[in-house]
Parts: C-alpha cells; sequence; structure tokens
C-alpha cells in the first residue's frame, strides 16, 4: 500500500485534460490513499477551490484533503479551518502562486495557523528556500511541516533542512528525475521523516515511482516513505 | 513490495534510447559516464541500443570527444552521434561536414551547456548546415525557443528537452513541420504521450532517458503504463528512432 501525500483534483491550464483522472491511476500504481489539494485553490481562489473539494471527499475513502491557505486570505483561510474537518487533515500553501516566499511574514502566520489547527503543513519549496522553511518551523511551536518537492533541484539543502528540525518531512515528487537524487536523500535523513508524493494530476506517478523505485528501497524503510510515516504524520 | 516498477513495466524492452552520454560533467559528482558503465545501465533497463555523444565533445575538444564515440560504432549497443560547439560556429560548420563525410547520421547540440541562445547566429547556421548534409539534429533547450531556426528548412530534429509544460508549444509547431519530433523523456504528466499521438502522431515520439544523468526508469515506465497501444510503444521505444537514424 502506498499513500500520496501531494496529489490534486482539479483541472490544470497546461495542455492536459487530466479532470477526470484520479482512482484509476492511483490504483495502478498501488496508491491506496491519497491527500489532494483542489488545483483551483492552490491556483487562483483557494476558499472556492476547497469548497469545490468538499464535495469529491463527500461519500468516499480514499481522498483526504488539503485546506488550501493562501497566506493573503488569512480570514478565509481561518474561516476554512474551522469550517472543513473529518478527511481534511493537513495544510497547502503554494509559495509561487500566491506570492508568498517562506519567508514572509505573511507565511509566517499562515503556517502559524496551521500549527494552531494542529495540522501538518504541505509548502512547495524550491532550491534554497527549504532552509528557510526549517528555520520558520523551528520558530513556531508544534508545526509539522512537509518540503514538497523537497527542494526540487535543491535536493541536498533539503537533507541539510531535514537534520536541522525533526518537524521537517521530505516529499520527493518532481518532474525531473536525475539519477540518484531519492538515493542520495535516503542515505543522509531519517526515514521516519520520509514520505512519497506524485504531484498527480499534475505529473504521472510513474516519475515519482520510478525515482524512488531506481532507489531500491527495502524493508522498513521502504514500508516507512510508502505509507507508515504518512499514517502517522496525519493519523490516517 | 512497495516501488516495484518492474512488475508494472512487464516485457517492454527499448531497441533504440535516442539520449544518451557518455562522458562526466566536471561541475558534478558522477556518475563517471565510462562506456562500459553506460552499457551495463542501458542492459539493466533493456535498453538494446544507445544513440550516444560524449559530453568531451559537449565540453571541450569536439573532434577528439567525436572519434571516441565514432570508435564505439562497432558494438551493437551504440548508434554514434556527433556534436559541434555551438559557441564556434565556423568550427561546427566544419565539423559537420566531417561527420556526414564519416557516415554520421545525426548530430546533438547541447545549447545550455555551452551557453547558446536560441536566436544566435550559430544555431542557425548549424541547423542550416546539418539539414543540407541531411543529419538528424537531437537539440537540448526549450523547445519554445529552439523550435524556431528549424523552422521552415525541412530539418528534422528531436528536441531534447520537451517538458510537459511547453508540450502545446511543441504540438502547434510540430503540426506544420513534419519533421519535428520530441524525446519522451520530460513528457510525464498523465496525458502527454497520449496527446502527442493523437495530435501529431505517434511517430513524432522517441523514448529517450539522458542515461545515466538521469533515471532511465522514469519514461520507461511512464511509456509502458501509458495509453499507447501495442503497435506505438513498440515505434516510441526504438522504432521511429531507427527509421530517423538509420
Amino acid at each position: 500500500m502506498i499513500i500520496d501525500v501531494h496529489a490534486h483534483w482539479g483541472p490544470w491550464f497546461f495542455t492536459m485534460d487530466v479532470a477526470g483522472a484520479s482512482l484509476a491511476t492511483m490504483d495502478r500504481y498501488g496508491i491506496g490513499k491519497a491527500i489532494v489539494s483542489a488545483t483551483e485553490a492552490v491556483i487562483y481562489d483557494a476558499q472556492a477551490g476547497n469548497r469545490a473539494l468538499a464535495k469529491v471527499l463527500e461519500g468516499q475513502d480514499r481522498l483526504y484533503g488539503y485546506v488550501t491557505v493562501n497566506p493573503r486570505r488569512l480570514r478565509e483561510a481561518a474561516e476554512d479551518l474551522r469550517d472543513l474537518t473529518g478527511p481534511w487533515v493537513g495544510v497547502k500553501i503554494h509559495t509561487d502562486y500566491t506570492g508568498s516566499p517562506v519567508t514572509s511574514p505573511r507565511m509566517r502566520a499562515a503556517l502559524e495557523l496551521a500549527a494552531e489547527a494542529g495540522r501538518p503543513a504541505l509548502v512547495h519549496t524550491w532550491g534554497p528556500s527549504v532552509l528557510d522553511l526549517a528555520q520558520v518551523c523551528l520558530d513556531i511551536p508544534g508545526l509539522r511541516v512537509i518540503a514538497g518537492h523537497m527542494g526540487a533541484d535543491g535536493y541536498r539543502y533539503a537533507i541539510e533542512a531535514a537534520n536541522g528540525c525533526d518537524r521537517l518531512y521530505l516529499e520527493p515528487c518532481w518532474s525531473h528525475a536525475p539519477a540518484g537524487r531519492i538515493a542520495e536523500v535516503v542515505a543522509a535523513v531519517d526515514d521516519r521523516r520520509l514520505l512519497f508524493g506524485t504531484d498527480a494530476t499534475l505529473i504521472d506517478p510513474s516519475s515519482a515511482f520510478g525515482a524512488v523505485a531506481a532507489a531500491g528501497l527495502t524493508g522498513a524503510t521502504a514500508e516507512r516513505v510508502a505509507w507508515r510515516n504518512a499514517a502517522e504524520l496525519f493519523a490516517i | 513490495m512497495p516501488f516495484d516498477a518492474w512488475s508494472l513495466i512487464g516485457g517492454l524492452e527499448v531497441t533504440l534510447d535516442v539520449d544518451v552520454l557518455v562522458g562526466a560533467f566536471p561541475d558534478r559528482d558522477g556518475p563517471p559516464g565510462t562506456p562500459e558503465s553506460v552499457g551495463e545501465l542501458l542492459a539493466g533497463h533493456r535498453t538494446r541500443t544507445g544513440a550516444v555523444a560524449g559530453l568531451r565533445a559537449a565540453l571541450f575538444d569536439v573532434r577528439q570527444g567525436n572519434d571516441e564515440v565514432l570508435a564505439l560504432a562497432a558494438d551493437p549497443r551504440w548508434l554514434p552521434v556527433g556534436t559541434v560547439d555551438l559557441r564556434d560556429p565556423v568550427g561546427a560548420g566544419r565539423e559537420l561536414d566531417r561527420l556526414a563525410g564519416a557516415g554520421v547520421r545525426a548530430v546533438r547540440l547541447f545549447p545550455d551547456e555551452q551557453g547558446v541562445e536560441a536566436s544566435f547566429p550559430s544555431v542557425r547556421h548549424v541547423a542550416r548546415r546539418a539539414t543540407e548534409l541531411g543529419l538528424v539534429v537531437l537539440t537540448g533547450g526549450d523547445v519554445r525557443r529552439f523550435w524556431q531556426p528549424f523552422a521552415g528548412i525541412g530539418a528534422r530534429v528531436v528536441f531534447l528537452d520537451t517538458h510537459f509544460y511547453h508540450l502545446g508549444d511543441f504540438l502547434v509547431a510540430a503540426m506544420e513541420e513534419p519533421g519535428f519530433h520530441t524525446s519522451t523523456r520530460l513528457l510525464n504528466s498523465p496525458d502527454a504521450l497520449e496527446t502527442v499521438a493523437a495530435e501529431v502522431g505517434a511517430e513524432r515520439l522517441l523514448h529517450g532517458t539522458r542515461a545515466p544523468h538521469y533515471e532511465p526508469i522514469v519514461p520507461l515506465l511512464r511509456l509502458a503504463t501509458g495509453g499507447l497501444d501495442p503497435a506505438q510503444v513498440a515505434a516510441v521505444a526504438g522504432g521511429n528512432a531507427r527509421r530517423l537514424l538509420s
């Protein structure tokens, strides 16, 4: 069984038509559960996207929700975090679409909301920004953060970030698969803080699945990455 | 067992990978990129032949690097691809002539590694000369920019860095250019391969991995688990490349 902690629901603006792709794609890769955010919420209108996703989450037991938070709309975020419970097990914050760098005061305020809600926050990271995320996490008591993409090409910064903050988790999805990226991270970071994510439906799961497969994980580490760490972090 | 990619790949075999390198990047820790190690990597990913270019030629010494790659021709695991240095367009023209005279079928361009932009006269010069010589061009670079020097001249090109974010740009260019093809390496959205097949035909898709610098299992897994029919998969896995490069 695999838990995908970085997935989406809804259409994208690229030349692609994947709004209907979800459970069948998950089945192909043995992904039993996925925690999804609404693309509308990530890209344009957080509150409207969250409300649309709420209807999708009703009546099924494989998809869980991220409450997407726009750090520029903190009052709406507080409302959503109050109203959306049950399958809404985490918080999603995208830095680029909201123009909110990890170091910005508004991002810090958004992460404080996530900490108060007691939900892990998946934050988009790229390059050295993952180090900034580790510092913010250290500054906010009780916050648990997932470094989405584990810095992408900045995965060596992600190693440093994870080793400097024991409440920071790494999630590997990226459309590129440089040789040895996953293996290097697994060798350097406590395997209790490694998660699996795909970025579906933007990216086909074959990208992250193949990259992790190339690392040749076995035994308890494979199990932790595949699902155990996610199950414990999100209590699902 | 989680992450068992080979059970999903099944019996798929690659007859020709269009994007393989030998040599090492001096600004990276590895891999070493010896022909032996790269050959083993390809064999481990059920790949019969790699269209291979050399980083020595791309980064330092064109002629010596090309000769190293051409020397691999006797081994059926390799289909040698020449390289020119876009920083030296005059020398590049001469090297294209030499490569064509030696029977090379394709030349690979490294604009990003050489710091060359699509609008530079060098790229237009090499695009035209390679096309005149009947060479297929395998080029890196952002397809939204690098389509332009190859447009309208009857070029046969494989864009090696087409990302699915830019798929629409490739498609509208390819609709007007029958010689435009793309590597599959970064077409890893859920429907990119299928969209290319539907819009311009699966014959425009060539399996490429950039082994050993990228994980070759990723595009292999994407191809194996996608929505192309078996004939299309076989064509993408090498049939198309063999037709283009032979």
